[in-house]
Formats: structure tokens, C-alpha cells, sequence
């Protein structure tokens, strides 16, 4: 496609970048194919093809609105038009160009600040978010307004599980902690811990690290994110200098963020390294897990009905491989047939929280789906899909990982 | 035998000369089709010396002939190349031509399962109603430059222009072909058919008769070995005589009485309709043929409610063809204004507008 | 010669300056507001379909919802003689759906319900904004499928389809949109709603179906539509052959359907193509080959086995030097994965391309391939040639960067000389893709003034003031003089009789 970036960015690093990417596209339209939004609203300007367009208009010089705004906030960023795009546009990294862009020229209404403050400022931090969790359990009835929708994120407060000593296990890996997930489903690492301790490795959770970054990268904060990134790098190195195999994301959310450092921090020279290191070594844990023999873990599902939600950073990021439903059925469960897969299902970071209408719109469809084939349990491999999948559904829904404890799956 | 002559001018000048006059012209080719539609009142413009395959070369896919061409010597000359026109044209007639099978756009048995003749449509080069020459499509499999005139020609009865030569996909004659019969009333056979479509089957032909279905299958020797050994059924001997007097109307359903006839085309899974008469199934139930005393409006009402339209093709209904609305009927007029400006072409042919 | 009131009337409202502030106060007092959209900030996505070398800013863009506001939208316009372009998933190659600076763009993106599945018939009643490749997924499940398969049946839209006749892969066999559709809801201009076609297999009067499929936008739009289901085949199984000169594959082309066989699908690949798409696919092409052809056979399992054989005895005896047969689903999808991603493979190696689309006689592609060689070499552009090879539809595509000043307008050249190419052999210059604006000019080439002329008069039935998507499809003559003033053929002027500006 034709650009004509205006001369004050066409230099920059994010110029150059967004000038390569809008280059490729040849505006075919096959994104719009696998667009969610696309398809529900049927609008050019709600698509991957139309969001671009918007963004090449700000880059070539027009002074965008609220509703290039809201055009670029309706996007999931769940990044499925990248895997039917046949030119290979790097749709996700433009849109995080163009929405700080715009971040900088469109002023948002007061309650929109005060709510993405909020998001970045105490979700993105295990402390501050467990204190208001444990806050919000006790005043969940005057979540109203503009804070409604935190109500039904607010899943039921669930027993610590023990985290295994490990002391003879000869390997190391390390996970990351992140910050919702601890609070909200604690267990989720715990469960992959005792697993992993079973098959000798010993599964670390530095202190220090926190929240991937992806929270202000998706709030149009993208040195915010940087520095998150630089923190978990800073709580990790010593672990891979020391020799840990792996860096263990069980959340694909975050796990889409981390694979990426090293793209973010590209132009950092005392980063940039370090990081690129740590995306090679950030792996899914069902990438993981497929690399160990299972077979010990035995027939834990005995034929029960299960239907997988792939969450859509584990199937669109290219560097997260998914072999969830393997392990699965390796283990005795049955998988349901699931209609479009590839749809996502609302939750997508913090945009079940900022976009309600349209989220809880993609939720029933996606529940739809996922209960078509009448399952027992509907599992996921992300604590963001999790949770907004729970709130409304009739099933339990929890992460694969906890099916493959024999407690658990019980 | 073959002839071959170009009368492309002598025609242009006749239709140039009657626009000229305002005078319409009755264009016939062998007259096979008379009994179809209405009669027109006028000069005869005779196309039946306009004759001679154009172009024909087997790897194409691909035939033009001239519209006076006698059908069979078409068919003559595609069979010495096993080849055929697969829409299995219906000639009422020795010496139908080209030009009258395409104008009147019939189809034989195979139509729901190949394609109508207007499906088969590549190319044609026609006279206006203004007396001008012109060319539609062409000798190619896909070709979307302008409007698709030269497969509206199908059909039109010549009310929009005089049809001189046609281009038609062709294909390959089916290595094997069986005909297997099977006890059904007409709402077994109905249903059946229905099913067997559900499967990639090579049905060629659907047809019910007097308590019995005949399904013609035609392809590969294997698929249609296959197929057969599925479906069960008994072998009909001599098949094709068999699909040829239903083509032309020739089983004695068709030829032992006088009463009126009438072509229903429904969509194919129509239930069996609430008419007074003797009925016989083809097309696997998209064509049915109904010999019934009821009278016109009433009977058309009935197939309209089914989703479908009734033409008459023995009796003395009017019109012959099932009345359309008026705003397609306004289209149509225009339509036919603007290649006939001076309405000469066969006025009446279809309907007294047109 | 006099120009049709029709094309008179296409000229003036190509010109016309209609009161953009009143027509939205007309609009919006009898639509919702969010449907219709006029600041440039929200019109700019809308400026360009699939061919994004051709760019108009729209002056409104209309988004409705129901069928009765695309009648609302069209009565508005008629009154005011404005025109209307309609859009579907704005995926088209011939920019057929370009907007107009003095129009509205009618976008039927929003109408996605597919609306009712018939097996005993096998059709599907779909909306206009449905998706090819998503008729196909509904009706999987019944053993069925929608057959037109255009290379971008992801994403392209039915009415989409039907407006451009849409080809594909497989329609050797199975055919075009044309032959696959058996009724349509239209909206004239007027904004009056019209069923064209019907349930039975034909209708009375005049085949409008035939008329409407193809014609572009510029008869009416379309809102509803009844396609035909067919069931899926057994199997399909596919040959790769390879050859080391063009001709020959060309050769073979014609004999495998002189055997007797209509394969599914027939494609041919040479060797600049080759090459580029097995550097971004690997799908084990080889490399040195002058072409390669891929011939799917489908069916029941018996018939498939018998056909491959023959085919694959045809291609050794027309001198393949390499014959390869895919053994299941998985190789087949390899051998297949070349050919799909050949378009996005010249996206990679080249920032913009430019896809043609003439379709010639079978007998004519080794002479093609090599004219447009030659013009390869004289306008120093890379060319490569995929194409549908058993309908004898050409897709070279011309590689250039858009941003270079000139190059577009060089390539644009190049693709004329292309098309004019394709007619001196007795082809067309748009098999599958549409004339939209894109190919106006060659029109010129390919009809002759007596036709375009009768084209217009067709046109006038439908559309008196010329409202619907003016400019496209069918050129002026007087358009006609002007590009032949710039553009003697054959060393003589194709409009002699008509005064040039």
C-alpha cells in the first residue's frame, strides 16, 4: 500500500516501523474475515483493514477524534486477523503505534481516565490489587456505574494451595508470577508447580517480578510496559545465568507480552540483549509440558467431557505454541467439538472491563459454543479468559493445568 | 448432410429493413417449437439457411454454429468426438435448429443435475431489433466483460434479437451410463430423490413414472459402478431409448391423449399438488408434467403457492406462459425496448407485452 | 453516431455537485444517524475496495441495517440524483466498488445472517453480507457446500459474489456464481424491492438472473440471495506435473481434458512464480522447472482413483519430467499451498503488485505466456504468471512499488498491453475479477461501439438517471474517443467516426 508519513515521524523508530508494516498490507480484506468485531458489527472502521487506515491517516498527518478512539479501543488486540493476513502484516505491533498516537491527541472523558488509571495503576500490582480485591469482596455492592462491570470479574476467593519444596529436583524454571492471576486463581502456579516437582523440575517464582507489561501496553502506555519488562527481566537474570531451562508463562496473556521483550526493548542498548534472551526462553506451559513424559501422570480424565477455550495469544502469537488439547487427551479426557475457535471470547486484558457491551456480546457467543457439546468442565489456558468466562457460565471453568492433578481432577 | 452458409448480412438486412418500416418479423427456424407460447402475426424471417458449425475443437470445450444448424447434425458431429451438449436439449422435431433450441431454452432430463442450456451459454452474436450486428461473451470458460447478454438470449423466444451463431461450453460424454428402477409412489419418490442428492452420486437423470422412479447415473465406470451397488434397484435395458422418449415427450404418457399439458417447474422438493390429473415426475421433481382439465387460473394459483409456475404446452390457456407482476413485467418491457426499440422481434411471442 | 440517453446520463451524474449538507439532512431525517457517516475521518477507510491503487474519498457513507433502510437510502438518492456505489466486503480486484466524491457509498457488511438452510432443496438463503467461505461451514455438517470458490472465499461476501460473478478454482466443473444462484432480492434504484429468479430451476419472461449476476452494481443492489448446496465430494487428490518447457504444459493442459476428464481444479505456475512462492512456502516446487501444472480430480473414491490415472498417464506422455500424486489430505494441502499463497508470496518479494485476469482459449497459453514475456523485457517490469489453466483464465501479476513515482502508472500500461494480449488471441479481458474501473479503457478494446451502445441501453432499463455506480463496467464513447486518441491500435483509430477532444 501507498504511505506518506509526514516528516516528523517518518524517522522515528515507531515511523519506521509503522511505514514497514503498512507497506506490506495490500488491503485484501482477508483480515476482516477473522475480525470479531468485524463480524459483529459489520463496520469497515471496526475491522483490522479500517483500524489500519485509521492509523495511516494520523500518521500521514490527520488530527484523529474520539472516534478513531473508540475505533482503536473496540480492538481486542486478539491479533486472529494476523493469522489469515497472506502478506504478513504485523497488525498488533501497528495498533500499539497508532493508539499511542492517538493516546497523545485525543483527550478521553474524565471517568475513562479515572478507570484506566485505576486498571494501570492497582490491577497491574499484586499488592495493591489483592488489597482491593480483598476490599472489593467486602463492597462488592457499591460496584455501580462505571464500575459495574468489575462486579461480575469478581470470582469467589479460593483456598491457597501448598506450593511443593522441590529440594531434589535437578532442573530449574522459572514462572512468572504476573499480577492478577496470584490473586484471583492462586493455584494455577501452585498446580503447575507440584506437576512440574513430579517430573524433577523445580518451578521458581522470583519476587521481585510482577506484571508482564501487557496492561499498559494494551492502555496505550508503552514505556510503562517497557519498565515492567525491565523489571522482570532484572528479577529473572540471576535465574539464567544460574541455568533455568525455561521461563514458564501459564497465563498466554502474559505470555504473548513476554515473548516480545525483545522486540520492546530493541533500542535499549542495556536491555536489549537480556531481553531478546528472555523472549527465547519464554515458553507456554503446555509447549512445555509436551516436552516431558506425561505418561506417569496416568488416565486422570477417565473420558470426561472437556471443552478447550484457546485463548487467542496462544493461538496468534506466533512464538507460543499451544498442545494443550494433546496433553488432555493424553491424560483420558474427551475434547468437545467447538465451534470457531479462533473468536474470541471478550475478555481480552482489560477489555471486558472497558468495553463491556461488546465483550459480554463475544462471551455469550463464545459460551454458546464452548456448552454446544454439553461439557463437564470448560477449561482455558489464561487467567484473563478464565475469569470472564466464569462469571457467566453454567459449567465450572478453570485452567487445563489443574486437570492434571489427580486431587483436582477428581 | 452439411451445409454451411453465412447469411449473416442477408439477415441484419432484413431486421434493418422491417425496423426501418416498423413491421415485426416472425423468426422461425424449423418450426419444432410453434406449439410453445403465443403465435405471431407477421413475416416470416426463415433463419434456417443460416447453417454450418463455425468452430469446433474438442480440447476447447467449445462449439459455434450458426442458429439454422439442424440440432442433430450438431449432435452428430460433437458424438464423433465424444462430446455432447449436456444439457440434453429436447428437439419436438426432426430438424430443430440450433437457434430455436437456444431461443426457447429447453432442457432435457439432465438439467438439474448439469445445467440449463442458458448455463451452457459461452458467447453469441445476434441482430438487434435495430438491424446491428453485435457480439456478446465469447469462446472462452469465464468471461465477465459487460452485461451477460449472449445467456439472456436463452429463453427470450427471439423478442430480443435474431440469434446468428452461439458459442456452448460442451463436455465430455460420461464413460458409463446405467439406469436403475425402483418401486415408489410419487411422494416415495419425492423423498427419495431428495436424499440421493445428498450424496456425491453422478445423477444424470430423475424421473417417475406410474409407481416407478428411474435414476439415470453417468460418470467414471467406477463411480457410477459404485454408486449402483449403494442404491440397489433394478437395471433398465436399453436405457437410452428410454431417456430419449422422455426428452421427447414420446412415453405414451405423453402421446395417448388429448387432454391439456402443462410443464410445472417447482422447486424440486415441492410436495405433490392438490390437482386433478395424471402427473409424471422429472428433473427430480423440479419439472412435472401434468395432464388436467382444471381450469388456468385456478391451477396456476395452486403452483404458485408452491413456489413454482405452470406453462402450457397442449390446450388452449392463455396466456401460454404463467403471468408475471407488474413491476417485473415494467422491467421487462423496458428490457426488451431497449434491444427491440421498435418492438418488431417476435411481438407476442412470450406475452402480448413483450 | 449519437451517445444512449443512458450514457448521457452516467456523464452528468459523473459530474454532478450535489449539496452535501442537504442530502445528509434528507438522510437523517428518515434514517438512524449512526448509519450514515460524512466526516473524512470515518469516510477514509471506505476510500478504496481490494484494488487500493484507485482511491476516492467518499462524499457519505450509508451503513444500514434492514432492508427497508437500503430503500429508504436508495429512494433518498433517486429523489436527489445522487449516485450510489454499493460495497460489500470491499474485497473486489477491479475497484468495482470505488466510491464517488459526488456519491454514496451503500455498505451491505452489516447484513450477515444467513438466514435459512434447505436440504430437502439443498439451497441456502443468505444476506448479502454473508461470507462465502461461511455458507460452506454452515451447511458442512449436512455433507454439503457452496461450490464458487474465489481465492478470497475467506473473506469476500455473496452479493460481492454475484455482483462480479465470482469464478474460482473449481469452476471448470462446477461453474460460476451464475450457475450456482437460483434467486435474488433486489433494490432498484428507485429503492422499489424485486425478486429476480425463483424457487423452481427457472422463471417466466426474460432470464434477469443471468442478467443481474455480473453486471457490477450498475442494474440494482442486491439484498438477498439463494444460492444452490452441492454435496461434497468423497475425495479429492491432486497431480503435480512438472515441465521444462511452457508449451509443453500448455499441451497437456488440452490433453487431459481431451481424455475425457473435467478435473476440479486445473492450475498452471511458471517458473518466476515457482520460485517466488516455494522461497515463502516451501511447498517442494521444483525450482527448475518452466512450469509446473497441479490437476485436482474429485469425486466418489473409485472415480477419483480412475481419473488420477489417467491423468497421471496424460501428463507423462506429454512429456512431464516429473509426476508426483499427493497420498492424502496433508500432502494434498502442500501441493495446493504454493498455489494459494502465490499472490501474498509476490506481496513479499515485491512492495506492491498488480494482478491481471484475461481469459484466453486453452490452445493460446504458451503463445500468451511468451507475448507477455516479451512485454515483460520492453517494459522492464517483473512479471509472474499464475492462472486458472483449465478455464484458460490468466493471473500475471506485475510486480512494482507504488511508491516510485511513475511505476504505477508504467505498470497500468503494461496491464493494458496484457489485456490487449489476451484479445488478439481471441480471449477476454476480465475472466473472473470485474471491469470496475480498472479495465474501463480495455473495454474499448474488446466491444465495438454498436455493443458498448446496447450495453448502455440495457443499463437505461433498469436505471434511467444512471445512478448506479457510474463509470464503471461499461465505458462512454465518449471515454471510449479519448482513450483511443491517446491509444492507436493496430494502426488505426477503433472510433474513427467520433470527434476527439
Amino acid at each position: 500500500m501507498q504511505t506518506s508519513i509526514i516528516p516528523q515521524l517518518r524517522n522515528t523508530p515507531d515511523g519506521e516501523e509503522a511505514d514497514r508494516i503498512l507497506r506490506a498490507c495490500t488491503h485484501c480484506g482477508f483480515c476482516t474475515a477473522t475480525c470479531p468485531t468485524y463480524q459483529l458489527l459489520g463496520d469497515e472502521r471496526d475491522s483490522p483493514r479500517g483500524r489500519i487506515y485509521l492509523i495511516k491517516q494520523v500518521l500521514e498527518g490527520e488530527t484523529p477524534t474520539q472516534k478513531t478512539q473508540t475505533h482503536l479501543d473496540r480492538c481486542l488486540t486478539c491479533r486472529a486477523c494476523e493469522t489469515t493476513c497472506p502478506s504478513g502484516v504485523e497488525y498488533a505491533k501497528l495498533a500499539d503505534i497508532g493508539r499511542d498516537l492517538v493516546e497523545q491527541q485525543v483527550e478521553r472523558p474524565m471517568h475513562e481516565r479515572v478507570i484506566r488509571w485505576l486498571l494501570r495503576h492497582i490491577v497491574a500490582y499484586r499488592n495493591r490489587f489483592a488489597f482491593f480485591f480483598a476490599l472489593g469482596h467486602i463492597f462488592k455492592p457499591l460496584l455501580v456505574g462505571p464500575l459495574a462491570p468489575l462486579k461480575q470479574k469478581m470470582p469467589p476467593r479460593r483456598k491457597a494451595l501448598a506450593w511443593p519444596s522441590a529440594e531434589n529436583a535437578q532442573r530449574t524454571m522459572i514462572v512468572l508470577d504476573g499480577c492478577v492471576q496470584p490473586v484471583a486463581a492462586p493455584n494455577t502456579n501452585a498446580h503447575a508447580a507440584r506437576i512440574f516437582s513430579e517430573l524433577g523440575v523445580r518451578l521458581i517464582a522470583p519476587k521481585a517480578s510482577g506484571c508482564c507489561g501487557a496492561l499498559s501496553q494494551h492502555l496505550a502506555h508503552r514505556e510503562e510496559a517497557d519498565d515492567f519488562a525491565r523489571r522482570n527481566i532484572d528479577a529473572w537474570w540471576p535465574y539464567i545465568e544460574d541455568g533455568a531451562e525455561a521461563i514458564v508463562l501459564t497465563a498466554s496473556g502474559c505470555g504473548a507480552s513476554v515473548v516480545e521483550y525483545g522486540h520492546m526493548l530493541r533500542n535499549d542498548p542495556a536491555y536489549a540483549e537480556k531481553a531478546a534472551r528472555v523472549s527465547e526462553l519464554a515458553r507456554d506451559l503446555s509447549d512445555v509440558l509436551a516436552d516431558e513424559d506425561l505418561s506417569q501422570l496416568g488416565d486422570l480424565g477417565h473420558g470426561r467431557q472437556v471443552a478447550y477455550h484457546p485463548p487467542c495469544t496462544l493461538q496468534n502469537a506466533p512464538q507460543l505454541h499451544d498442545n494443550v488439547a494433546e496433553i488432555l487427551t493424553q491424560a483420558g479426557y474427551q475434547l468437545t467439538h467447538v465451534r470457531d475457535p479462533h473468536l474470541c471470547c471478550g475478555s481480552a486484558g482489560t477489555y471486558s472491563i472497558l468495553q463491556p457491551t461488546m465483550a459480554n456480546q463475544l462471551r455469550e457467543n463464545k459460551l454458546a459454543s464452548l456448552q454446544a457439546g454439553d461439557p463437564d468442565v470448560i477449561v482455558t489456558a489464561n487467567i484473563g479468559c478464565q475469569l470472564h468466562l466464569e462469571s457467566a457460565a453454567g459449567v465450572p471453568v478453570r485452567h487445563w493445568i489443574e486437570l492434571l492433578e489427580p486431587a483436582a481432577a477428581a | 448432410m452439411k451445409t454451411s452458409a453465412d447469411q449473416s448480412e442477408h439477415l441484419r438486412e432484413r431486421v434493418a429493413e422491417a425496423f426501418a418500416k416498423a413491421t415485426p418479423l416472425h423468426i422461425r427456424g424449423s418450426g419444432s417449437k410453434d406449439f410453445l407460447g403465443e403465435t405471431v402475426h407477421a413475416d416470416t424471417l426463415d433463419v434456417t439457411g443460416h447453417t454450418g458449425v463455425v468452430n469446433y475443437e474438442p480440447g476447447e470445450l467449445v462449439m459455434t454454429a450458426r442458429a439454422g444448424t439442424p440440432l442433430a447434425e450438431i449432435e452428430t458431429v460433437l458424438d464423433e468426438a465424444h462430446q455432447m451438449l449436456a444439457f440434453e436439449p429436447p428437439h419436438f422435431g426432426e430438424n430443430a435448429t440450433l437457434g430455436g433450441t437456444i431461443a426457447s431454452g429447453l432442457s432435457g432430463p439432465a438439467r438439474p443435475f448439469t445445467g440449463a442450456a442458458r448455463d451452457f451459454v459461452l458467447g453469441c452474436r445476434i441482430v438487434n431489433g435495430q438491424g446491428q450486428i453485435l457480439r456478446f461473451g465469447g469462446e472462452v470458460m469465464k468471461n465477465v466483460a459487460g452485461y451477460d447478454l449472449s445467456r439472456l438470449m436463452a429463453g427470450s423466444y427471439g423478442t430480443l434479437g435474431v440469434l446468428l451463431d452461439v458459442s456452448l461450453k460442451v463436455l465430455p460424454v460420461p464413460r458409463t451410463q446405467v439406469t436403475q428402477v425402483f418401486e415408489h409412489t410419487a411422494a416415495q419418490a419425492l423423498e427419495q430423490i431428495s436424499d440421493w442428492q445428498l450424496k456425491p452420486w453422478p445423477i444424470t437423470g430423475a424421473y417417475w413414472e406410474d409407481g416407478k422412479t428411474y435414476l439415470r447415473l453417468a460418470g467414471a465406470t467406477s463411480s457410477v459402478e459404485s454408486a449402483c451397488e449403494k442404491l440397489g434397484g433394478d437395471a433398465l435395458d436399453d436405457d437410452r431409448a428410454f431417456w430419449h422418449a422422455v426428452r421427447e415427450h414420446q412415453r405414451p404418457f405423453f402421446t395417448t391423449t388429448d387432454r391439456p399439458l402443462w410443464r410445472v417447474s417447482l422447486p424440486p422438493a415441492a410436495p405433490m399438488l392438490d390437482i386433478d390429473g395424471d402427473c409424471v415426475i422429472d428433473w427430480g421433481g423440479a419439472q412435472r408434467w401434468l395432464q388436467s382439465d382444471m381450469d388456468a387460473v385456478a391451477l396456476r394459483r395452486i403452483v404458485k403457492e408452491a413456489g413454482g409456475h405452470a406453462s402450457v404446452y397442449r390446450g388452449d390457456a392463455l396466456p401460454r406462459f404463467h403471468p408475471i407482476g407488474e413491476s417485473i413485467m415494467a422491467l421487462q418491457k423496458r428490457l426488451k425496448k431497449s434491444m427491440d426499440p421498435a418492438g418488431i422481434l417476435n411481438p407476442g411471442r412470450i406475452y402480448p407485452e413483450l | 453516431m449519437a451517445d444512449t440517453a443512458s450514457a448521457d446520463a452516467a456523464e452528468q451524474v459523473l459530474a454532478s455537485r450535489p449539496d452535501k449538507a442537504q442530502l445528509i439532512e434528507k438522510l437523517v431525517a428518515k434514517l438512524p444517524e449512526h448509519v450514515i457517516l460524512h466526516a473524512e475521518e470515518d469516510l477514509r477507510p471506505f476510500e478504496c475496495d481490494g484494488l487500493s491503487a484507485y482511491r476516492v474519498l467518499p462524499m457519505i457513507v450509508v451503513l444500514p441495517e434492514t432492508i427497508e433502510q437500503v430503500q429508504i437510502a436508495m429512494q433518498v438518492c433517486y429523489a436527489n440524483d445522487v449516485a450510489v456505489v454499493a460495497r460489500g466486503a470491499g474485497t473486489g480486484l477491479s475497484g468495482g466498488a470505488l466510491p464517488m466524491e459526488n456519491g454514496v457509498l451503500l455498505s451491505l457488511a452489516k447484513f450477515k445472517q444467513i438466514l435459512d438452510i434447505d436440504t430437502a432443496n439443498r439451497r441456502a438463503t443468505v444476506q448479502p453480507g454473508v461470507r462465502n467461505l461461511a455458507i460452506s461451514e454452515a451447511v458442512s455438517h449436512l455433507g454439503l457446500y457452496y461450490a464458487p470458490d474465489p481465492s478470497s472465499q475467506i473473506a469476500c461476501s455473496i452479493g460481492g459474489n454475484v455482483a462480479e460473478n465470482s469464478g474460482g478454482v473449481h469452476c471448470l466443473k462446477y461453474g460460476l456464481t451464475t450457475h450456482n444462484i437460483v434467486e435474488l432480492e433486489i433494490v432498484t434504484v428507485e429503492g422499489e424491492r424485486m425478486t429476480i429468479g425463483s424457487e423452481a430451476l427457472d422463471t417466466p419472461g426474460y432470464d434477469l438472473l443471468a442478467l443481474m449476476t455480473g453486471s457490477e452494481g450498475l442494474l440494482g443492489v442486491i439484498v438477498q440471495v439463494v444460492v444452490k448446496l452441492l454435496p461434497k465430494p468423497e475425495r479429492a487428490q491432486v497431480v503435480l506435473a512438472a515441465f521444462d518447457d511452457v508449451r509443453k504444459a500448455g499441451e497437456a493442459v488440452a490433453a487431459i481434458i481431451q481424455a475425457g476428464i473435467i478435473p476440479a481444479g486445473l492450475e498452471m505456475l511458471d517458473n518466476p512464480a515457482i520460485v517466488a512462492t516455494e522461497e515463502f512456502v516451501h511447498a517442494d516446487y521444483p525450482t527448475e522447472a518452466a512450469a509446473i501444472l497441479l490437476c485436482e480430480v474429485d469425486g466418489t473414491h473409485a472415480e477419483v482413483d480412475e481419473h488420477i490415472a489417467d491423468v497421471r498417464e496424460v501428463v507423462e506422455r506429454e512429456g512431464a519430467t516429473e509426476v508426483r500424486v499427493s497420498r492424502d489430505d496433508a500432502e494434498r494441502a502442500i501441493f495446493w499451498a504454493g498455489r494459494k499463497a502465490a499472490f501474498p508470496a509476490m506481496g513479499r518479494i515485491s512492495p506492491d503488485y498488480y494482478c491481471m485476469d484475461g481469459t484466453i482459449p486453452r490452445k493460446a497459453l504458451a503463445d500468451v505466456l511468451i507475448g507477455i514475456g516479451e512485454l515483460s523485457e520492453k517494459y522492464g517490469q517483473r512479471v509472474a504468471n499464475v492462472f486458472h489453466a483449465g478455464d484458460g483464465n490468466l493471473h500475471p501479476l506485475i510486480l512494482y512499488d507504488a511508491n516510485i513515482e511513475g511505476e504505477l502508472e508504467r505498470t497500468e500500461e503494461f496491464g493494458g498491453a496484457i489485456c490487449e494480449l489476451c484479445l488478439e488471441h481471441g480471449g477476454t479481458i476480465t475472466g473472473e475479477h470485474g471491469v470496475g474501473v480498472e479495465k474501463i479503457d480495455q473495454m474499448c478494446v474488446q466491444f465495438p461501439p454498436d455493443e458498448l451502445t446496447q450495453f448502455h441501453a440495457v443499463k437505461q432499463a433498469f436505471d434511467s438517471k444512471g445512478l448506479l455506480n457510474p463509470g464503471k463496467a461499461v465505458p462512454t464513447l465518449h471515454r471510449c474517443a479519448e482513450f483511443g486518441a491517446m491509444h492507436v491500435h493496430n494502426g488505426e483509430l477503433p472510433f474513427p467516426e467520433l470527434e476527439r477532444l
